[in-house]
């Protein structure tokens, strides 16, 4: 796994929170196998905003969806600040979820019959934090996100841009240490989607949240601090971002 | 180094706010829930009809008997007053009625039995009804071969003989087809008994006899019927002084009033001797009077403005009938007087010529009213809609919960359409919220939470459906009874027991909705979230 880390980074901004050994996953259709991931070993740090690329079935997702800790790995390990999720009870994975990891995906997911504001209560409601009390954060949160007077609208009442600020605000319920983002702008135009970006990039700096964000966005490579490629189920290349911009010229050709 | 991430269980989500998170959902998706809905209406609605007209047919029933056997006690206790019964049909009556009932005390009242005794015979009595029933079910062959050409209690007389008795029991053993009733060893008991229950009977049959004989004396010439018109009078306290348990206060009201009905019956009937009368109803119906009948005369009786009618006809008859008789009278005495012979021969072709048309029918109109006469027919439908009911209702409360076998066939099947359909209902509910299941639990949903959550949107479908059908279900149920038995009924209709019968189908509605939701929302908990989300 060593071969993969940055010596710098593992010094420097903070320590492992979560760290994955020969992961490996393969899915069973008939009597087809396909791997999805062929061994990832990969820690990443507290307060980092990584960027996860590669083309399509790379095993991207599914790296994330491991590392999120909603899919089992077929061999290999997740762990989690140390805490092996494979170990985990059902109740244990519910409260990790809930606390302790902020989901954000493509299609934004939001609840379909909740306003925005019962959206971002009800991880609150899980964790079980007072009604009055989540009403105030979950406010607080839209008000973070721009959406304070917008908290009774439902998802089909919000554009795109707005319905993924909610989910945004929705991962931040709990105060979770990680977010993870699965092409959080895939779905969204330029200016929407640079929206989006700002605000993660605000949570990263302000708040200390360590992002870790599949996407195909270009513009992702200029707020994340390393960037990590995957391709056929392996790690392609890890590096930081400053060793990217020195190679500029190069990016195209090794994104294809 | 403090960890950040100190994994702990997961807090259970409050209930109310389950409930709502579920209504909402609902509410989200209203016509899918009111198709579900209508569905367990429907099949609710079919339990529910059946079970309440199941009910109301049981309790209409037993509200027939009570009525029919009310109705018919003047002519129970004409019976008992005017034949003192045989032995068979004492035995049976007996054995039948329950310890401490009428019966049970008059048969110890008349022969001054003590409480041991009593017991004793009622047990023996009990026994040889039995035993009795086993050998009158018998076909002529087996009888013949088992206990010759013995009958009734002659039976048991028969059987006390050694040799007759090896013949039953070796009889018994080749006829494979009938099992006894009772054991060897107890019918050799009751056998040994039997000689001194037999002077019991005999002497609770003199009793009776002698008790009759009584009851003969004091009618002095009236019928049973006239008799009892006075049963709450003198009559009754005959009735009473020759040892039957006659209730004073239940019963002799009633029957008095029936004898007394009786009786006006009778008279009322007697106009249909009157041409005149028949005229009256012929007229009415638009028939000949030869077609009038007694039943035709009821039918018209009914309204009470033709009764007037037809009372002031019957007493038209009955002056005109008296005026004759009154004037044959005087015909008769001015008869013999020689010197009026041609005035007699004047008078008898008069006499002739008024014969026909003013002789009249002498009827019997005191105290009669057209109240009256519409009240009897009133009651003459009452007694025809009483066995009718009690013809509709052959077999109630018979078979499964009384519904009988093919009914609670149908609504087992019924209600296993109801449960697939359910269950079908919610397993589309299920995959198509595949992706807010995978969003919930990635949220830090329990799996306990996702299962609630659908079992109880299910519930909650199930209790509005139930309702609607169970109501619904009733109200049909109500009115089709109704409209078989007519609002003759409609105080035995058994009220709490259809509102349980709400209740019951209200819980049966949710249990099958729960029960149907188990299996797809168990499925849609354990996923993992991502596989959740890719099945979408």
């Amino acid at each position: 796994m060593a071969e993969h880390t940055d010596p710098q980074t593992d010094t420097g901004e903070g320590r492992v929170i979560i760290r994955t050994v020969g992961l490996k996953k393969s899915y069973v259709m008939k009597d087809v196998v396909t791997e999805a991931l062929r061994g990832v070993d990969v820690e990443i740090l507290t307060g980092e905003f990584i960027s996860v690329m590669g083309p399509s079935g790379s095993g991207k997702s599914t790296f994330f969806n491991m590392i999120g800790a909603l899919d089992s790995p077929t061999t290999g390990r997740v762990f989690i600040d140390e805490v092996d999720v494979a170990q985990l009870t059902a109740e244990e994975l519910a409260y990790l979820r809930c606390h302790k990891i902020g989901y954000i995906f493509q299609s934004y997911n939001l609840i379909k019959y909740m306003t925005a504001l019962e959206n971002v209560t009800t991880p609150m409601a899980f964790g079980g934090v007072q009604p009055d009390a989540a009403r105030e954060r979950g406010m607080g949160l839209l008000d973070l996100v721009g959406l304070k007077d917008r908290w009774h609208h439902r998802p089909v009442e919000m554009s795109g841009g707005q319905q993924q600020r909610v989910a945004i605000a929705r991962s931040l319920a709990n105060n979770p240490s990680v977010l993870l983002c699965d092409e959080p702008t895939a779905n969204l135009d330029l200016h929407t989607g640079q929206e989006i970006l700002d605000i993660l990039q605000r949570l990263n700096k302000e708040k200390g949240v360590t992002i870790i964000c599949a996407t195909h966005d270009h513009r992702m490579m200029d707020i994340c601090d390393r960037l990590m490629w995957i391709r056929d189920g392996m790690i392609d290349r890890i590096a930081r971002r400053d060793e990217v911009h020195v190679e500029v010229g190069g990016i195209g050709g090794m994104e294809e | 180094m403090k960890k950040e991430i100190n994994v702990a269980d997961q807090p259970w989500l409050g209930f109310s706010r389950i409930i709502q998170i579920t209504v909402d959902g609902i509410r989200y998706r209203l016509f899918r829930a009111s198709v579900t809905v209508a569905v367990i209406a429907v099949a609710v609605a079919f339990l529910m009809n059946i079970l309440s007209e199941s009910l109301i047919k049981r309790s209409v029933a037993q509200n027939t008997r009570d009525r029919i056997h009310r109705m018919r006690l003047i002519h129970n206790w004409s019976a008992r007053l005017t034949s003192p019964g045989n032995p068979e049909s004492l035995l049976d009556e007996f054995a039948r009625s329950e310890v401490g009932s009428d019966m049970y005390r008059e048969v110890a009242g008349m022969n001054g039995f003590d409480e041991a005794a009593m017991k004793e015979f009622h047990d023996h009595a009990g026994m040889a009804v039995s035993y009795l029933d086993f050998f009158n079910a018998l076909d002529y062959a087996k009888r013949r071969n088992l206990i010759h050409t013995a009958t009734g209690i002659g039976i048991f007389t028969r059987l006390m003989d050694k040799a007759a008795m090896k013949q039953f029991t070796e009889g018994m053993k080749n006829i494979r087809s009938v099992r006894f009733v009772s054991t060897y060893p107890e019918l050799d008991a009751f056998l040994a008994n039997w000689e001194g229950e037999q002077l019991k009977l005999k002497a609770v049959l003199d009793a009776r006899v002698q008790a009759v004989a009584e009851i003969d004396a004091a009618l002095a010439g009236r019928t049973i019927a006239e008799a009892l018109a006075d049963a709450e009078g003198a009559f009754g306290d005959t009735i009473r002084g020759a040892g039957f348990v006659f209730d004073a206060e239940n019963i002799a009201g009633i029957i008095a009033e029936q004898a007394q009905s009786e009786l006006d019956v009778t008279r009322i009937q007697e106009s249909m001797d009157s041409y005149a009368c028949k005229q009256a109803i012929a007229r009415r119906e638009n028939t000949l009077p030869a077609d009038v009948n007694v039943v035709l005369m009821w039918q018209n009786v009914d309204s009470l403005r033709f009764a007037k009618e037809y009372l002031a006809c019957m007493v038209e008859e009955n002056e005109k009938a008296i005026a004759y008789q009154q004037k044959m009278k005087e015909l008769d005495a001015a008869k013999p007087t020689e010197e009026a012979t041609a005035a007699t021969d004047k008078a008898e072709g008069k006499k002739d010529a008024t014969e026909e048309k003013d002789k009249g029918t002498r009827l019997d109109v005191e105290g009669l009213t057209a109240e009256r006469l519409a009240t009897l027919a009133g009651a003459r439908d009452e007694e025809a809609s009483l066995i009718r009911a009690e013809r509709l209702t052959v077999g109630a409360g018979e078979g499964f919960m009384g519904l009988g076998e093919r009914l609670a066939w149908l609504l087992f099947v019924s209600l296993l359409v109801c449960g697939i359909g359910i269950a079908n209902a919610m397993l589309m509910t299920v995959t198509e919220r595949f992706t807010e299941i995978a969003t919930l639990k990635c949220l830090g949903a329990l799996d306990g939470f996702i299962m609630i959550m659908f079992v109880m949107e299910s519930c909650f479908l199930g209790f509005v459906g139930g309702v609607i059908g169970a109501i619904l279900g009733a109200l049909i149920g109500l009115s089709r009874m109704l409209a078989a038995f007519g609002l003759n009924f409609a105080g035995a209709i058994p009220a709490t027991d259809i509102i349980l019968a709400i209740v019951a189908s209200v819980v049966m509605g949710m249990l099958l909705a729960a029960f149907a939701a188990v299996l797809p929302s168990f499925k849609a908990a354990r996923l993992a979230p991502m596989e959740a989300m890719r099945i979408e």
